[in-house]
């Protein structure tokens, strides 16, 4: 019988801390005939498996260009992500996925690309700008606002350091005010507001931000001013999943199944939606 | 002639870390031999264990469970064995009810200086068990027994006298603001008021079943404002318990009381009371003269009368219709918790599944947490979309804690909570 | 020309299908004032008069309440993941309301919605569906307002009309219904016959646009007060699917269990993180709702209702589908 709800099984292959409650983990299937035929974009998501603890719903954080294993991020937070934080490597988990809809990137092309961060949406955004870069010569100037509570809650910051190496590629990482160590270079402030003094001069850009609500709210006007437009301004919005596969009826916001209509949604989008999320 | 291998039964043993643990130890140290089969879990005090923790033993395989403390007087937290000895009485009663052997489960005290009696017992209950086989009749399905049903409830509906009253009081209380909402009864269920002009939905008649007093803990309900909730004795004796257990308080809310011309059975077959007690105003007629003694106990009695493997069938029946649809909890104004011990999962005490186990997993832990707290308002049978018998499944804790403590739920505003207290000379007859 | 077949031959044909090894389930008395759907042992426990409908529906031959989708083999590092493969016996369903078979092609879309999933796919082929139309209705009943009437064969393989004096007229609908009944009938000139109600109570219309455009009225808040947030309307609802998966590791067994979930349920959407989308009861009514009237009927072209009213007559506190529709729109 064909089971949609059996995962694949993966096994750990290198798991790094980020922050004091941040891992994240490469996975590789145990089974080759499947890492053979594995594809996925970058933007969609996988359902992870504790085995003897549930499933828990993860972007899949590494670019689509490579191939050999898959990268999630997550923070330990309930049941499952406690359990996977105590995975080592050669442990098996499970994957189902790729699920959701993934980053328009082939409509990307020829533009400019803005991210906006916060905190544990670093992981989301950079699946993205790894591709942008791989791809470099399809993508326009890439902008990077990226900012978390705290020094400490900050991750992947050594790949923040890679990418501004490359041509037209602006970094900014900022701290909310006191969250700054004594010799910290980067700004202090709130994502929206270091976003707007850095004064990111972009010709129609596309943009995707991801991060609390509140930091969203407060990113659009300034988008706005910049006559930047909702259909060209992308989320990744987050909710309860179980199936994953748009039957157990859960993570709908009114009528738009984040699962399989989303998770990537424009602000356009998002802003015909009722407040469900 | 070669029989099959012997079986070896599998005992789960709860010690407490500083009299029966220790005694374990002098066990070893001594050299003192005893079967092998016992599985030791040490935990600070037998204070500590759950009663879930024994069932769980079973429901994965054991099939026995020892469970050993310090003697009374000796506990290292000074009470924890007292209050351990406490629920056991209970649990018991529970166990004993749902038709479980309670040839295997012990309870045991047994001190540090104890080596040899921790071998003896071991060794004893060890044999007994492996007598008795593997405990395959856990949840085990069987012919049912004819337990007699409740009675059923009548359609007819027939208004009582002082609806005309209450409508007329309640929209009074509206109008100056004195509350401002009033949970109450409508045509169909329970209704929620917060309009003067709307006090003619309220109605008073022999279909008001609902306990009015589980609309108290809803968040949704609190955020209106002070209430005035309708209770007829039965529900009444909720709030007393409520109050003992600080989730509520007299000056918060108008109390409306009814003397109750009764709703019909099955309710009606538990009433103790037939006048509110301690309401701010109350109206209405009594049925009747207040019933003396408490309720009749005729459908449990039939059911203990039966052989506990009959017994078992029977609520394996029973539980296996459970969808877990939490219909009991949502109604009970006992279950107040913001976060219910079946929804959460660090740890998982609970299996979620509506399976066999998971439901009485959950049926067991339900009837126990509502041991000495349950008045008998009989909602969680009526509301249950798949006909369990819950009230009989709450009688048995409800008169195993009359007979083993005198204590009726609901009744005296200054009772000591069951569980949660002790008496130095509460029964121990089942102890070794 | 009709084919007829009397109460008895039927009790019969039901007990020769038990004995030949198929699943059969229909209604039977519970308790002296409960009727549910139950597998039964033979022909003589089918209840066929007195009372309007079950008080569950049929989906839990097809979605039952708790599945096992796979186990699991732990051993160090390495897991084995172990198929569910128990198979399935044929299964016939008999004397169930066209409202609950009503409900099995509507149910057909969520489940093969891109992904197949085969537990439920694989149980709807091996069931068979024997409809008893209603000779009358309650006023709980509201199959009329949503597309139905209560002698309906949607979703039957076939129907059996009441003639009166303990006989039906049997129609067989797909070759399922014929492989069953072919031969077990007489000829007859009698037609048998269903009610004709109850009258509409809303117009679905009215109230898909209601409650498509208006999300945050305070009507929702209003309604839902005496909401208890339990299942039970979901569980009873021949249509409502929402499940979870549920591990709950080595003391259950090393499953992974799909289970019956609700909306209702104050925990369905909260996150890890603590923030719940659906806070309030109010809130969680309207997705009920909102699911039943709007999304499905925009993403699947039906409404997720047959009407059957089984969540007003289970409710433990008088709300209902039917509460809060007529509330919006009086027929």
């Amino acid at each position: 019988m064909d089971n949609v709800y059996k995962p694949d099984l993966m096994e750990v292959t290198n798991v790094r801390q980020q922050t004091p409650d941040v891992k994240s983990m490469s996975l590789r299937f145990l089974d080759p005939g499947r890492a053979r035929n594995f594809s996925f974009q970058v933007g969609q998501f996988g359902i992870f498996s504790a085995f003897g603890y549930g499933e828990s719903t993860f972007n899949i954080c590494s670019s689509s260009n490579w191939k050999d294993h898959i990268e999630i991020c997550f923070r330990k937070v309930g049941r499952v992500t406690e359990a996977l934080w105590r995975t080592e490597e050669k442990d098996v988990v499970g994957f189902r996925g790729p699920y959701g809809n993934g980053y328009p990137m082939e409509a990307w092309k020829g533009r400019d690309l803005i991210f906006l961060g916060g905190g544990i949406a670093m992981p989301p955004i950079r699946c993205a700008v790894w591709y942008a870069l791989e791809n470099r010569a399809d993508y326009g100037d890439i902008t990077v606002v990226y900012g978390a509570r705290t020094v400490a809650d900050l991750v992947f910051l050594n790949e923040l350091d890679e990418w501004a190496k490359s041509e037209r590629v602006r970094i900014i990482r900022c701290v909310d005010p006191s969250g700054e160590t004594p010799g910290w270079k980067g700004e202090i402030g709130f994502v929206p507001h270091v976003f707007e003094r850095a004064q990111v001069a972009a010709k129609d850009p596309v943009v995707l931000v991801i991060g609390p609500p509140i930091m969203i709210k407060n990113t659009l006007p300034i988008l706005d001013k910049m006559g930047v437009k909702p259909a060209s301004v992308y989320t990744s919005i987050e909710n309860r999943m179980k199936c994953g596969i748009g039957k157990c009826g859960r993570c709908n916001v009114g009528p738009l199944y984040l699962c399989k209509e989303g998770p990537v949604l424009t602000m356009e989008q998002l802003q015909r939606l009722p407040a469900d999320y | 002639m070669s029989t099959a291998a012997e079986f070896e039964p599998k005992i789960v043993a709860y010690v407490c870390n500083w009299c029966t643990y220790l005694g374990a130890d002098l066990a070893g140290t001594a050299r003192l031999e005893y079967p092998p089969n016992v599985r030791i879990i040490r935990l600070p005090c037998t204070g500590r264990i759950d009663f879930n923790l024994i069932i769980k033993a079973l429901e994965v395989g054991a099939d026995g469970v020892l469970v050993s403390g310090c003697h009374p007087g000796d506990c290292h937290y000074t009470s924890g064995n007292y209050h351990a000895r406490r629920r056991w009485i209970l649990f018991r009663e529970l166990l004993n009810a749902l038709g479980i052997d309670l040839r295997r489960i012990r309870f045991t005290w047994i001190s540090a200086a104890e080596g040899r009696k921790w071998q003896g017992v071991v060794t004893e209950f060890t044999e007994q068990t492996r007598a008795l086989g593997p405990y395959k009749e856990l949840y085990a399905a069987g012919p049912v027994p004819n337990v007699p049903a409740p009675e059923t409830a009548t359609t007819e509906v027939r208004s009582f006298a002082a609806e005309t009253e209450l409508r007329a009081t309640c929209r009074k209380l509206l109008a100056e603001g004195t509350v401002k909402v009033v949970i109450g009864y409508g045509a169909r269920g329970p209704v929620v008021v917060t309009r003067p002009e709307d006090a003619d939905r309220l109605v008073w008649n022999n279909h008001c079943y609902s306990n009015l007093t589980a609309y108290l803990k809803r968040k949704e309900i609190k955020a209106l404002g002070k209430a005035a909730v309708i209770v007829k004795p039965c529900d009444e004796k909720s709030l007393v318990v409520l109050e003992t257990e600080s989730q509520f308080q007299r000056q918060d809310a108008q109390v409306i009381g009814m003397a109750c011309e009764g709703v019909g059975q099955p309710k009606c077959a538990h009433c103790t009371a037939r006048t509110p007690r301690f309401a701010d105003v109350t109206f209405g007629k009594a049925a009747g003269p207040e019933p003396q003694g408490s309720p009749s106990p005729d459908r449990f009695a039939a059911l203990m009368a039966m052989p506990s493997e009959e017994r078992m069938a029977f609520w394996t029946e029973e539980f296996n219709r459970c969808v877990k649809c939490y219909a009991c909890r949502q109604v009970c104004p006992m279950c107040y918790c913001e976060r219910c011990i079946v929804d959460k999962n660090r740890p998982l005490a609970i299996d979620p599944a509506p399976s066999t186990k998971g439901n009485f997993a959950w049926q067991i832990a339900r009837a126990f947490h509502l041991a000495g707290r349950c008045v008998g308002c009989g909602e969680c049978s009526r509301a249950c979309p798949a006909g369990i018998d819950l009230a009989l499944l709450n009688i048995s804790l409800r008169i195993a804690v009359q007979e083993n403590f005198g204590h009726e739920a609901g009744v005296d505003p200054k009772a000591e909570p069951v569980i949660g207290s002790y008496a130095l000379q509460d029964k121990e007859d089942f102890i070794g | 020309m009709s084919e007829i077949i009397s109460q008895a031959a039927l009790r019969a044909l039901a007990t020769e299908w038990i004995s030949a090894g198929k699943n059969v389930a229909g209604p039977a008395r519970v308790k002296p004032d409960l009727v549910l759907y139950r597998p039964l042992r033979s022909g003589n426990d089918l209840l066929l008069e007195g009372y309007q409908r079950p008080s569950n529906s049929i989906k839990e031959f097809l979605f039952p309440k708790s599945e096992k989708l796979y186990g699991y083999k732990i051993r160090g590092n390495s897991i084995e993941l172990t198929e569910n493969d128990t198979p399935l016996a044929a299964q016939v369903v008999i004397a169930a309301r066209p409202c609950d078979a009503a409900a099995l092609p509507v149910l057909d879309h969520v489940f093969n919605w891109d992904f197949h999933d085969e537990f439920y796919n694989r149980r709807r082929a091996a069931t068979t569906v024997v409809t008893l139309a209603c000779i009358g209705y309650d006023e709980n009943c509201f199959c009329t307002s949503v597309g139905l009437d209560p002698g309906s064969d949607r979703g039957s393989d076939a129907i059996l009309f009441e003639l009166g004096n303990r006989q039906y007229e049997v129609r067989c609908t797909t070759e399922k219904g014929r492989a069953l009944f072919g031969g077990k009938t007489q000829k007859s000139d009698l037609t048998g016959r269903s009610a004709t109600g109850p009258e509409k109570r809303f117009d679905s219309q009215v109230v898909r646009e209601f409650v498509g455009t208006h999300f945050e009225d305070p009507f929702w808040k209003e309604h839902a007060l005496t909401c208890i947030g339990c299942g039970t309307c979901a569980f009873s609802c021949p249509a409502c699917h929402c499940f979870d998966i549920v591990d709950a590791g080595p003391a259950a067994g090393n499953e992974r269990v799909k289970t019956w979930d609700s909306c209702q349920f104050s925990m369905f959407t909260a996150h890890a993180s603590g923030h719940n989308p659906r806070v309030v009861q109010a809130a969680r009514q309207r997705q009920r709702i909102l699911h039943k009237f709007v999304i499905y009927p925009e993403k699947f072209g039906e409404i997720l209702c047959t009407g059957c009213g089984n969540c007003t007559r289970n409710c433990p506190v008088g709300l209902g589908v039917l509460s809060v529709v007529s509330e919006i729109n009086h027929g």
